[in-house]
């Protein structure tokens, strides 16, 4: 779009905002528009599709319902967002002058998910968790956070509705990122380094391995093991469930707006992958697109690492959720959920499993995943700083890059695609990461399938 | 113009392709067991990268170097010693002093461990020495990682000169102090690495060029990931016995063996089918023979040390042929983080370019228990990857 002043053409837009009161109204639910339902989670022991009592020590009941609902839209309560309010809707770039440095016809645009006070998405499914979570009378959340977004998030939302929070951060990350935990300590959160001695499943890992790097399935049996063992005490998580999903689903929802005001519809969508649930708020709305045949040729593309190539080498079959086998078996694309990622820079990325409804739509060939090496990451979030500014985490990096090769192919093949691609947090609590990056320090880790395969004779160990 | 004493150990070398670790005091049952001299080649490879033109070269008679150059097309040269047609330690020394009486500013010499810690005992430190790699032990830093880079630094020198002191500002090839290192050969081929350090020498220098010292690591975080590796390499062998396994040197695939109850030697090439012995400290033809009929095989082999060398270095058992029998994808190689990360420059010198090449730019290196890294592979001088600034 050109911006004219007094009738003069003074430049083109950058920025495509929306008004507050556009924030949407309601969640939009992309299993409405599956060809056929899920495959139901099964309780860990009776290996049975669990039910709502199963899932009520740990999730509020609203929750629940939304976890197992098929409507389409579900409304999004008004204290939600009153708080969403704080940061959304949040802005559309056009990234001209990235595309101008990749001399590419293709058009770039990112959401820009880094506005929110935690730096990141996560705070979408945050508010929406701590509100429900209040309404039902519960006073403590606990979770598990990876890179340190998704605990900053919880800790900033159970601030804001008056519950207290206990957060298990991956040993990795809480060296790697110490301010993240200072971050939560602000808004009033308790963070730990997982696996830790305060529960059963963390002190079973130290046992076996006390200098593990820890991963999000130990962090995650952790949480899990917390609130089961306190009546006061409820668990979230910060990513791969339906519910988290859902709510994410504003991304995408305002993005299709926002591209409406330019006259745009994209040919490709781009997120980046651990848990899928950024992916699946900026994609799913797009998806739902194409499943229902308005825009059938749409590319959408999950980017993750090489180290954790979870929908690009794993397998798709039941898995749990978490190391300990305290989570319910999820239908889902999976690395086993043994499997201890290395401890790469985008720590949110480290994830065994994947959204089963990602993994479902990519199983279809909904969606497709590619998997990328750390440097080529960081060469990318580097290129992205240079030409737009902002220094992205390495998570969003991932995505950064999938959207550069994306315009390179453009280049290559003269189309002057619409590129999408949500950017979904900051990096400024990744400096250590970047520091790594120019000392050369960043190790190019890789998941060796075909001889996990081997040795396995088939991948990964599924209980 | 620069003076540069030049002399090749021709047996240098010898020992590896047949099993032996080093001709030292070996050298007739090398000969008997079919060793063909293969230093004059690498020397050779070394002489014709070098811009002859500033060069004079003092050297000796015969197959310690003045066949070399002749054959390389070098006329700009003068012979200080001639020495016996069975060349022994006391040829080089000989050489060596005839070399400062010319008063050469460089010895360039193509050998191993044996021959640098002979020079280094003439020459000390007064004389910056440079290796050409031949030898099967390699443990000196005094050695230029390929023939390639040997002749770099050399027309570094005549080009740039001299540097000063390291951060002097000053450009041109650095001097810097390198470990003179041997084994102890007898020890070498029971399995035992015994290594001495000698003294230091000085070499030219320019980053990647010249190799590291090896060097044993010992720390315990090591030893958890060579388990991890060892119990991945257990479980994919376990599951496909009808592969026939070759481990090369070292402790992380000592480690693999041990896990089926089988001692490894540590410094020679064993083979495993299903998960039994089925050859221990292998040469080439061994190799060969269990690779007849079309035998599907998979090498399993770790860096060597800090030097970088995945295969060529003291892994020359497994030759050209052998390794286009078993193929290149079917190489797995093994080392654990600290000794990857420790190793700047990891390459492949089978002394086939081609075969070289075939690697690829990257390789993927096993490091832990379902976990791979990718590193850059191959040329001393090139850049580890793509730049990613100017598309």
């Amino acid at each position: 779009m050109y911006i004219f002043v007094q009738g003069i053409l003074v430049g083109m837009q950058t920025r495509i905002l929306l008004d507050e009161d556009q924030i949407p109204q309601k969640w939009y639910n992309i299993i409405a528009d599956l060809p056929s339902p899920m495959d139901p989670p099964l309780h860990p022991a009776t290996k049975k599709p669990v039910t709502p009592d199963d899932l009520s020590p740990i999730f509020p009941m609203e929750l629940i319902r939304q976890e197992v609902s098929d409507r389409r839209y579900i409304d999004i309560p008004d204290e939600v967002r009153d708080v969403l309010r704080l940061w959304r809707p949040s802005p559309l770039y056009r990234a001209r002058r990235l595309e101008q440095h990749l001399k590419t016809p293709a058009k770039i645009y990112f959401k820009w998910e880094g506005v929110s006070p935690a730096g990141s998405h996560k705070p979408n499914t945050a508010v929406a968790q701590a509100y429900y979570n209040m309404k039902q009378g519960i006073e403590r959340l606990a979770t598990e956070t990876g890179a340190g977004q998704w605990g900053s998030a919880l800790a900033l939302a159970t601030q804001i509705f008056g519950l207290e929070c206990t957060i298990y951060m991956v040993r990795a990350s809480y060296e790697q990122k110490p301010y993240r935990k200072s971050v939560m300590q602000v808004w009033g959160a308790e963070c730990i380094p997982s696996p830790s001695t305060r529960t059963n499943s963390g002190k079973a890992v130290l046992e076996k391995d006390p200098d593990t790097t820890g991963s999000l399935g130990i962090a995650i049996s952790e949480a899990v093991e917390d609130a089961k063992t306190h009546d006061n005490t409820n668990y979230a998580l910060g990513s791969v469930l339906n519910h988290v999903c859902l709510h994410q689903t504003v991304i995408g929802l305002e993005a299709r707006e926002q591209l409406a005001i330019v006259d745009e519809y994209p040919d490709v969508v781009i997120g980046c992958v651990g848990g899928g649930s950024n992916f699946a708020g900026v994609s799913f709305p797009f998806a739902g697109d194409k499943l229902t045949g308005k825009h059938p040729d749409i590319d959408i593309i999950g980017a993750e690492p090489s180290a954790c190539p979870t929908l690009t080498k794993g397998l798709y079959a039941y898995d749990f959720g978490d190391v300990a086998g305290l989570t319910p078996l999820m239908k889902m694309f999976t690395l086993g959920h043994d499997f201890v990622p290395p401890a790469i820079h985008a720590g949110g990325l480290r994830y065994h499993g994947d959204s089963p409804i990602v993994s479902r739509l990519v199983h279809d060939g909904v969606m497709r995943a590619v998997a990328y090496y750390q440097n080529e990451v960081f060469d990318a979030a580097q290129m992205f700083a240079r030409t737009e500014g902002l220094i992205v985490a390495p998570e969003s990096a991932h995505a950064v890059k999938a959207a550069i090769d994306c315009a390179l192919e453009c280049r290559k093949t003269g189309e002057a695609k619409t590129i999408l691609f949500n950017n979904s947090g900051h990096g400024d609590f990744d400096m250590s990461s970047y520091d790594a990056y120019y000392g050369g320090k960043l190790i190019d880790y890789e998941y060796p399938a075909d001889l996990i395969r081997d040795s396995l004779g088939r991948l990964p160990k599924i209980p | 113009m620069i003076r540069v004493g030049f002399l090749i150990n021709p047996i240098a070398g010898m020992g590896g392709t047949v099993g032996l670790k080093g001709t030292d005091g070996v050298l007739a049952e090398a000969l008997r067991r079919g060793a063909v001299p293969g230093a004059a080649k690498r020397a050779k490879t070394a002489l014709s990268l070098i811009d002859g033109g500033p060069v004079h070269f003092f050297t000796c008679s015969g197959a310690m170097g003045e066949d070399a150059l002749r054959e390389t097309g070098i006329t700009s040269f003068t012979v200080v010693y001639r020495g016996s047609e069975m060349t022994s330690e006391q040829d080089t020394r000989v050489a060596c002093r005839a070399f400062i009486e010319n008063n050469v500013e460089l010895v360039l010499f193509c050998g191993g461990d044996g021959t640098a810690r002979v020079i280094y005992e003439e020459a000390g430190d007064r004389l910056p020495v440079l290796g050409i790699p031949a030898g099967v032990k390699m443990y000196s830093a005094v050695f230029a990682v390929t023939p390639a880079a040997a002749a770099g630094l050399v027309n570094a020198i005549t080009r740039d000169g001299w540097s000063g002191r390291p951060g002097s500002g000053h450009t041109g090839v650095l001097l810097r102090d390198t470990e003179v290192v041997d084994v102890d050969e007898d020890a070498y081929r029971n399995g035992e690495l015994r290594t001495r350090l000698f003294g230091f020498a000085k070499s030219p220098g320019l980053p990647g060029f010249v190799q590291g010292t090896k060097q044993v690591w010992e720390e315990r975080e090591e030893e958890r990931a060579k388990d991890d590796i060892a119990r991945f390499v257990y479980e994919i062998i376990s599951a496909t016995p009808e592969i026939l396994y070759i481990l090369g040197p070292g402790t992380t695939t000592s480690a693999v063996m041990q896990k089926f109850g089988v001692e490894k030697t540590l410094l020679g090439f064993d083979a495993l089918k299903d998960c039994r012995p089925a050859g221990r400290d292998l040469n080439e033809k061994d190799m060969l023979a269990l690779l007849e009929r079309g035998q599907k095989a998979r090498l399993v082999i770790s860096i060597i040390g800090a030097q970088g060398s995945v295969l060529g270095r003291g892994t020359q058992q497994v030759s050209p042929d052998v390794l286009k029998r078993i193929g290149v994808e079917n190489v797995i190689v093994v080392a654990t983080p600290h000794k990857v990360r420790e190793t700047p420059l990891i390459f492949i010198d089978t002394g086939d370019t081609a075969l070289d090449r075939s690697f690829g730019n990257y390789i993927r290196i096993i490091t832990g228990y379902h976990i791979a890294q990718r590193k850059g592979l191959g040329l001393p001088s090139g850049p580890e990857r793509p730049e990613m600034t100017d598309p």
